[in-house]
């Protein structure tokens, strides 16, 4: 991907396919959660039981794990960690690397077999990183998207929100 | 790099605060935290040592709400600024789509302000992106301090990209909004 790239725009049908691949792994597992997040630690798409208010400091501090466990690597001459497994007493997550964009993360009880989790975690990472390259190859531009007049609009919201 | 979301149509923007240890970082942070209203932020979330010293990073999401229908969302980030913590702000730094760089107006501090500096440019190359065109700008805290040093001098040794620049006191808040303000604006100038 050329890394002057400033935005990323996940299209509709992909968001569709990447919920369905989410709902497949929690259901095929029987986790409780799965999310997918972009590497700078934003939610693109979780799928689970319920809604957890917790999402947005959980793809922040899950990418954050794993950018530090990156640096780990590097330190061991390792590229990176593709994979890390947190235990607890009661939930466990499992979180595995899309290329070098998206971070897929299961969080599943002691119900459910790590191996289960991370064969059909595998299986999921393939398909989502077909995704990922279709999003890549379809980038559109961002007026297509947001509309010419959205920067004006944009400014002045930042205006009237950020003032002491 | 900036999320759109077009199924749930949201966009998501990653703004690191980034500087010298002690120079105001968290402190920024926490003023937003304390002044915004609570429909706009989220929770603050610090991962930091018994000392209050910034271990990981500070986390403050901000919604901006629908703009044009598009539900808008600034994460605001912090990195740990002691030099232990060099490759911890890499970590942080991964994905960012503009940065702050708070410097310390302390006369004492004007070395640790450049080479703080000088590993922001390296990191952001490293990430395989051209520093001299990545959205960042500067804010010269602590404005207050009896032996804070000139502006023209600060400028002079961190300034020379000529970056947009807000003298500021974190403390009481003055020039914490000028700052996020002009990192917002061209942050979305640049998707």
């Amino acid at each position: 991907m050329d890394p002057q790239l400033t935005s990323l725009i996940v299209p509709t049908e992909e968001v569709t396919q990447i919920e369905e691949c989410l709902s497949h792994l929690v259901e095929d597992t029987g986790g409780n959660y799965a999310l997918l997040l972009d590497k700078s630690g934003q939610v693109i798409v979780s799928q689970g039981d319920g809604i957890r208010q917790d999402i947005t400091a959980l793809g922040a501090l899950i990418a954050g794990t794993f950018a530090s466990s990156r640096e780990v690597a590097k330190l061991l001459r390792e590229k990176d960690f593709r994979m890390l497994f947190q235990q607890g007493v009661r939930e466990n997550i499992f979180i595995a690397l899309i290329e070098e964009q998206w971070i897929l993360c299961v969080i599943f009880n002691k119900g459910t077999h790590i191996g289960l989790v991370k064969v059909l975690t595998k299986k999921a990472t393939d398909e989502l990183a077909s995704v990922l390259e279709r999003v890549r190859q379809q980038h559109k531009a961002r007026d297509e998207v947001l509309g010419s007049s959205f920067r004006t609009s944009m400014e002045d919201t930042i205006d009237l929100l950020f003032k002491d | 790099m900036a999320l759109i979301n077009v199924a749930a149509r949201e966009i998501h923007c990653k703004i690191v605060y980034y500087g010298p240890g002690m120079c105001g970082k968290t402190t920024n942070l926490q003023y937003i935290h304390e002044s915004v209203s609570s429909d706009v932020k989220g929770d603050l979330l610090s991962i930091a040592t018994e000392t209050e010293r910034t271990l990981f990073f500070d986390f403050l999401p901000l919604d901006l709400g629908k703009v044009r229908g598009f539900q808008t969302r600034f994460h605001l980030y912090t990195v740990p600024g002691q030099i232990l913590y060099e490759r911890t702000r890499v970590a942080v730094l991964n994905g960012a789509d503009g940065v702050v760089f708070v410097a310390d107006s302390d006369k004492s501090k004007l070395e640790e302000n450049i080479r703080s500096l000088k590993e922001l440019a390296v990191n952001i190359t490293r990430q395989n992106k051209k520093f001299q065109e990545f959205p960042i700008i500067l804010q010269y805290n602590k404005r207050d301090l009896p032996n804070a040093l000139p502006v023209a001098v600060m400028d002079k040794y961190l300034n020379g990209m000529n970056w947009t620049r807000h003298e500021a006191i974190a403390t009481t808040g003055v020039g914490v909004f000028d700052t996020l303000k002009s990192i917002s604006r061209l942050v979305i100038s640049r998707l």
